[in-house]
């Protein structure tokens, strides 16, 4: 009779049960959500990738046009009709053969019907058409015959392309960075630190107040308390719940992602996706920490959310308005360097995604090392803080 | 020593403004079922909460089975059921989702005892949990509680809600925990269920005790009050002039006697000489008594600060 009743001092398995019954929907709704969008963008990645895959035509280019070069040279000299077009239309190529021949004597070249072809097969592995190829070897064919009327110097395409955006009120600069905007970096910035942590701090939210503050704000709390279960023991139970709960989630949508991007890309960093999702965890753990700690405080679940709720959303936004000062973004020409400052204004700052994605590749930059520790260090204490004080708070029970 | 599970000494929690209790000194004997009667919001929640250990006090102490409330207040719950004054089930499916998880909670193995309340009470407790009236939520609160069959037991208003019916059941259950030498200790504002059940019975008022009564003592009192009506006033005027008892009161035919019990047949040897139209014993119930003490009780706490 007396052996049964044991005081519960660290940790209550029927309020874990409790725990995971009331809130696993939530839970597995928020797990559906991470999980598609995280393969989403995944999927979506992988095909801007192979839209901008730089398949480097720039040799087949450089010979394509000395082939159209030659042609213009041979059409002048013999009044010839020879071009691309022509070329591609008629089955006999002799006349080419006698062309290029003739101009191989000239000038000393090595053309050859075989070399233009594979110059075309070549080119055509990019995604612009061979038409705009020759259309832009027809402009810079036609500058390059002439000079500028006042100053005597070379006209150039690259020029006249850059003086008319100017003209337009575009940078040049802007133009030019675009073509070399990094999209895959862009998605990732975006989704590691604003888009892929949304739900899961809704959850982690919601999740805080419920496990304490709502059960004591009901009064719910009395029929835990009212059995030998120590306070301490509730603490522990409801933070240990808190720390596996985001665990699980991040290692089921990291476990995916690494699965599909198998599937999508040739080649996979594991280590890096594991180092980035880690780190998500931990900044997680971050706030999971401060919503405990504000649930604790508060007896009154609406002041708990607000706490907790109102801390993470700041996060949140900040994070969103600092993405445009991520260095990712200013440097496709989207964002604007000042807005960097919110970086430093939020936890999630502390996550930096770009060195923690060099774990696995031959240069690991460990800048993220103290960063991490940091956020570490603001979940232990905000645990304990929030613990302690449930232990030695008045209940309205 | 062991005599005492519930001891309060010198409890106080102050919230400010005149709201809380003050200097609340109660004992509890083992086996004894405790009346804790007082209108809304006099401080029975915030002693209940004290002696859960829920609350710290300001000052004082209150301990239960030997145990200070505030510090072993675990080990205390070993021995101690409660059912709280709200009602708020954790957000289970059922009735018996939350049984089960109270047993468990608990470590109760052996169901008998929480089914034979169930059927008591007239329980179902497959509803939801949710959509429960307030009357089967508190059928299922209590039959959490006393599943444990513990040594004590601290009810909150455990009736509201409940019909008369239901009532009377929940009543003879306290019966049967005074009958298996448990204590009680319930808080009410229906002075009848009180009346019906408790040994005494405490009244406070404003956050102060104002009274412990014994209710032995209320339905056994030394002095019985009497009123008689005579045949007409004559008959009346004749018997207050020739008598040496106590009249407390009198109008056109009729009196009121107060007497102690050991006077009582020389008084009906006395009326037998006079033409009595009726007799009849006034009962002081605990409500009039209540009545008479809350009206008196302010300036008596006000007195002792």
């Amino acid at each position: 009779m007396k052996e049964k009743n044991r005081v519960t001092r660290f940790f209550s398995k029927p309020l874990m049960k409790q725990n995971i019954r009331s809130n696993y929907i939530l839970c597995i709704a928020i797990l559906i959500i991470m999980v598609l969008m995280s393969n989403i963008i995944n999927f979506a990645m992988s095909i801007m990738q192979s839209a901008t895959s730089k398949v480097d035509v720039s040799t087949y280019q450089e010979e394509f046009y000395t082939y159209l070069g030659s042609l213009a040279t041979y059409d002048q000299m013999t009044q010839g009709e020879l071009s691309y077009h022509d070329f591609i239309a008629k089955a006999d190529t002799s006349e080419y053969d006698i062309a290029f021949s003739m101009l191989n004597k000239q000038a000393g070249t090595t053309l050859s019907v075989e070399g233009f072809e594979e110059a075309i097969t070549g080119l055509k592995q990019s995604n612009i058409s061979i038409d705009t190829y020759v259309k832009q070897f027809e402009y810079s064919y036609a500058l390059a015959q002439t000079k500028g009327v006042f100053d005597q110097e070379e006209l150039t395409m690259s020029e006249m392309l850059s003086t008319t955006l100017e003209i337009m009120g575009v940078s040049p600069d802007v133009v030019k960075r675009m073509g070399e905007m990094d999209t895959t970096a862009m998605l990732n910035q975006m989704y590691y630190t604003v888009i892929g942590l949304l739900p899961i701090f809704i959850l982690v939210v919601i999740l805080a107040n419920s496990l304490i503050a709502e059960l004591v704000d009901r009064g719910s709390m009395a029929y835990v308390l009212s059995t030998p279960t120590k306070r301490s023991a509730v603490a522990i139970t409801q933070a240990v719940f808190m720390i596996i709960v985001p665990f699980v989630i991040i290692s089921v949508v990291c476990m995916t992602r690494i699965a599909t991007s198998f599937l999508f890309f040739d080649e996979v960093n594991v280590p890096g996706i594991l180092a980035l999702f880690a780190g998500m965890y931990v900044l997680v753990e971050a706030v999971c920490g401060i919503c405990y700690l504000g649930s604790c405080l508060f007896s009154q679940s609406k002041k708990a959310i607000g706490f907790g709720g109102g801390i993470a959303t700041w996060f949140f936004l900040a994070s969103l308005l600092g993405m445009f000062g991520s260095e990712n973004m200013v440097s496709t020409g989207m964002g604007i360097e000042e807005l960097s400052i919110f970086n430093k204004l939020t936890l999630i700052g502390l996550y930096d995604i770009d060195s923690l994605a060099t774990v696995g590749t031959g240069s690991v930059d460990t800048a993220f090392v103290w960063k991490i520790c940091v956020l570490v260090a603001v979940a232990v204490i905000c645990y304990i803080a929030g613990a302690a004080r449930f232990v030695k708070k008045d209940l309205p029970l | 020593m062991r005599d005492i599970i519930l001891e309060t000494h010198g409890l106080t929690k102050d919230y400010g403004k005149g709201r809380g209790i003050f200097d609340i000194d109660l004992e509890v004997k083992k086996g004894e079922v405790f009346g804790f009667i007082g209108t809304n919001g006099s401080g029975k929640t915030t002693t209940i909460r004290n002696m859960m250990g829920f609350i710290k006090p300001d000052q004082g102490s209150s301990r239960v089975c030997g145990m200070d409330s505030w510090t072993q207040s675990a080990e205390i719950m070993k021995q101690v059921s409660y059912v709280p004054g709200e009602i708020a089930f954790p957000s289970l499916a059922t009735g018996t989702a939350f049984l089960k998880s109270q047993a468990e909670y608990l470590g109760v193995t052996d169901f008998s005892y929480m089914n034979h309340v169930i059927e008591l009470l007239q329980l179902d407790p497959t509803a939801n949990l949710k959509r429960m009236s307030k009357g089967m939520k508190q059928k299922t609160a209590i039959a959490a509680a006393l599943m444990g069959e513990k040594e004590v037991l601290i009810l909150d208003e455990p009736t509201t809600g409940l019909d008369p019916l239901m009532r009377d059941a929940f009543l003879e259950l306290v019966r049967e925990e005074k009958k298996k030498g448990h204590t009680v200790f319930m808080s009410s504002h229906i002075f009848e269920e009180i009346e019906e059940v408790c040994d005494r019975v405490a009244m406070i008022k404003d956050g102060h005790i104002i009274d412990i009564v014994s209710l032995y003592d209320l339905r056994h009192p030394k002095e019985k009050k009497f009123i008689v009506e005579f045949a007409d006033s004559q008959e009346k005027d004749r018997f207050i002039e020739n008598t040496s008892f106590v009249i407390s009161s009198h109008d056109s035919s009729s009196c009121q006697i107060n007497i102690s019990t050991t006077e009582l047949n020389s008084l009906f040897g006395v009326l037998k000489n006079y033409q009595i139209q009726y007799l009849q014993e006034v009962h002081l119930s605990l409500q009039k008594h209540f009545m008479q003490i809350y009206k008196e009780g302010t300036q008596g706490y006000e007195r002792k600060e």
